[in-house]
């Protein structure tokens, strides 16, 4: 990756008294697919907005290649977007739609129609040129809404959830090709979105937003493997919240003593954000910590569901081939396999 | 299998009986109109007198002049005015729709003293002053044809498309919106033309002679002739009407969906 292609500093936008933007900052490198995960209403959508220029920020900068844009109109400033809803202009066709871009930038008609035919063709659309919107299905519609956002080669390509209103399985085929057509042309991409497994999939860094705030911008395994804060731990992955007495740089679990990563905060009760395969399950030969719930067979792996002797329940995930003998309603031993742990207020 | 036929029947039934209600006062008209005097012949005298008369050509150039008006008027106010509310203006909806419904609760003597005594002399000494009326008086319907057309497209997120790809706010307007609601446009313009074509009270009023105006008038002298005029207005409108359907259907055909 080489130096930042886009570069948004301080971004506040307030609509009415919500605070949808608050001091919002991201960089992202030429060529780099950056997604921003978030629940609804986190702001993630309007950041996405004020980058494209459809929406005034109240503070902030928005810089493109070395050039500030903030106040520049939409349309002159060379950014691609697929949009949630299917956005084909229903009048044009296939082909008129996707070379409605360069007829805006005054490109010869012979240019048009060659750069038109080969980004049809790169998504897998080279046979559909004269259909319109309503002859198309909800995947081909996002497909000639990337093509139509690709072809005008943008400086940044913003994807605002383009994948929500699609059925699983194209959205899983549709993901990997936006990736396989951004790795190919080299696009710098900002990608919106709430759903984790589609940011984590296909992200080169994923920024997990919450309440007009970017909590967290790290590479996905950064991210599952170490998030930040409680936020970023609960919204990114399965997270069990395991009691915990909590004394000074050290919290006690199951008996055994545990490294706080997160300092702030005071000491007594707290709860441990342990991940499903952070927690080992063993047979208990006397008194477990613990009891079976329920054992899911999920093919390699196998995951146990647990009752705390408080009543909490917890998840493990454990090779099937070790977790054989594990039964609903038999005692077992919880114990936590890091040496860290990150905690959240009781 | 026997409530279906039921069913069939009922359709059938409440088809036939409207189709009589509709078409029986016309072809009794027709007929009428086709009617040569007091004698028991038929032909197209009646058409013929029309065309004999004299005003028939400069009434109907001065109707067609200001309707055309009237027309251009009405889309340059209420497309953009329509689509802005539909973008941003949404808080207006309520408010614009009740000034919509004015013209329907005000009468037109009201609007032919009180608004034309608002207009400017120069424009009071026009007859293209009945541009202007004609404009309010139809926006009821306009307004709500154009308002329809719109809410059945996600309009907010073509826009930003369009604009995204380089359209500034004019062209958007010319080469996405405007195309996108053609139907919608086609249908408050059939609207807008049917409406000024027989629009008689105002013109009257207001003392300029309109094609609508020249009927009455020359209708008093041949009850036939008015019968023919009737008709023969009619099916001018019935052909804009197919006109205008036809340019609206274009690019309407469906395909099976794939993936």
């Amino acid at each position: 990756m080489s130096k930042d292609s886009l570069t948004v500093k301080g971004l506040s936008r307030q609509f009415g008294s919500v605070l949808a933007l608050d001091n919002f900052n991201i960089n992202v490198a030429k060529g780099e697919l950056v997604a921003l995960l978030g629940p609804s209403g986190c702001g993630k959508t309007t950041a996405l907005r004020i980058i494209a220029g459809l929406e005034k920020s109240n503070t902030g900068s928005v810089t493109l290649n070395g050039k500030v844009i903030t106040d520049e109109a939409a349309h002159t400033r060379n950014m691609g977007m697929v949009f949630q809803a299917y956005s084909l202009f229903p009048h044009l066709s296939v082909a008129e739609n996707v070379a409605f871009g360069l007829k805006m930038r005054k490109v010869a008609k012979k240019k048009r129609d060659k750069k038109v035919g080969s980004i049809l063709e790169l998504v897998g659309l080279g046979n559909h040129h004269k259909r319109f919107a309503h002859q198309l299905s909800g995947g081909q519609q996002q497909r000639v809404a990337l093509a139509r956002a690709l072809v005008i080669e943008p400086e940044v390509l913003l994807l605002d959830e383009p994948l929500s209103a699609l059925d699983a399985q194209v959205r899983t085929n549709l993901r990997e090709e936006i990736r396989r057509l951004q790795l190919s042309l080299g696009t710098t991409t900002l990608f919106v979105t709430h759903d984790q497994e589609e940011a984590m999939a296909i992200s080169d860094r994923v920024g997990v937003m919450s309440n007009g705030r970017l909590e967290q911008i790290d590479t996905p395994d950064v991210l599952y493997n170490t998030p930040a804060t409680a936020f970023v731990a609960n919204f990114v992955g399965v997270m069990n919240h395991i009691p915990g007495v909590r004394s000074g740089k050290s919290v006690s679990i199951f008996g055994d003593s545990y490294k706080v990563r997160n300092l702030d905060g005071g000491d007594g009760h707290v709860v441990a954000l342990i991940r499903p395969e952070q927690l080992d399950v063993e047979e208990a030969k006397k008194h477990g910590n613990a009891r079976v719930v329920t054992r899911s067979f999920l093919g390699a792996s196998s995951r146990i569901i647990c009752e705390l002797t408080d009543g909490t329940i917890v998840q493990s995930l454990k090779p099937s081939s070790e977790s054989g003998g594990l039964h609903p309603g038999e005692m077992v031993n919880l114990s936590i396999n890091t040496k860290e742990v990150l905690i959240a207020n009781a | 299998m026997a409530s279906a036929m039921k069913k069939n029947f009922a359709a059938n039934l409440v088809l036939i009986v409207t189709g009589i209600f509709i078409f029986f006062p016309l072809y009794a008209a027709t007929e009428f109109s086709l009617r040569n005097g007091a004698e028991h012949t038929h032909g197209f005298a009646a058409y013929r007198w029309i065309f004999a008369q004299s005003g028939f050509i400069e009434n109907l150039g001065i109707t067609l002049r200001v309707t055309s008006l009237a027309v251009v008027l009405n889309l340059l106010i209420m497309v953009p005015t329509v689509t802005w509310l539909h973008l941003s203006g949404q808080r207006y909806k309520r408010l614009v729709e009740i000034l919509t419904i004015l013209p329907l609760i005000f009468p037109v003597v009201a609007l032919a003293t009180g608004a034309q005594l608002a207009m400017p002399d120069f424009m009071q000494n026009s007859v293209y002053e009945l541009s202007f009326f004609y404009v309010v008086i139809a926006m009821p319907y306009t307004y709500r044809a154009l308002d329809i057309g719109l809410s059945g497209h996600p309009l907010s997120t073509i826009t930003n498309a369009a604009r995204n790809l380089g359209a500034s706010w004019l062209k958007t307007l010319s080469s996405v919106v405007i195309p996108t609601i053609r139907p919608s446009i086609l249908a408050a313009l059939f609207l807008m033309v049917a409406l000024s074509l027989g629009e008689f009270t105002l013109a009257q009023l207001l003392h300029w002679s309109t094609f609508p105006v020249w009927v009455t008038n020359v209708s008093q002298q041949n009850v036939i002739g008015a019968t023919a005029l009737a008709i023969g207005s009619l099916f001018f409108a019935w052909i804009l009407l197919f006109g205008f359907s036809f340019l609206g259907s274009k690019n309407s055909t469906t395909v099976q969906e794939e993936e």
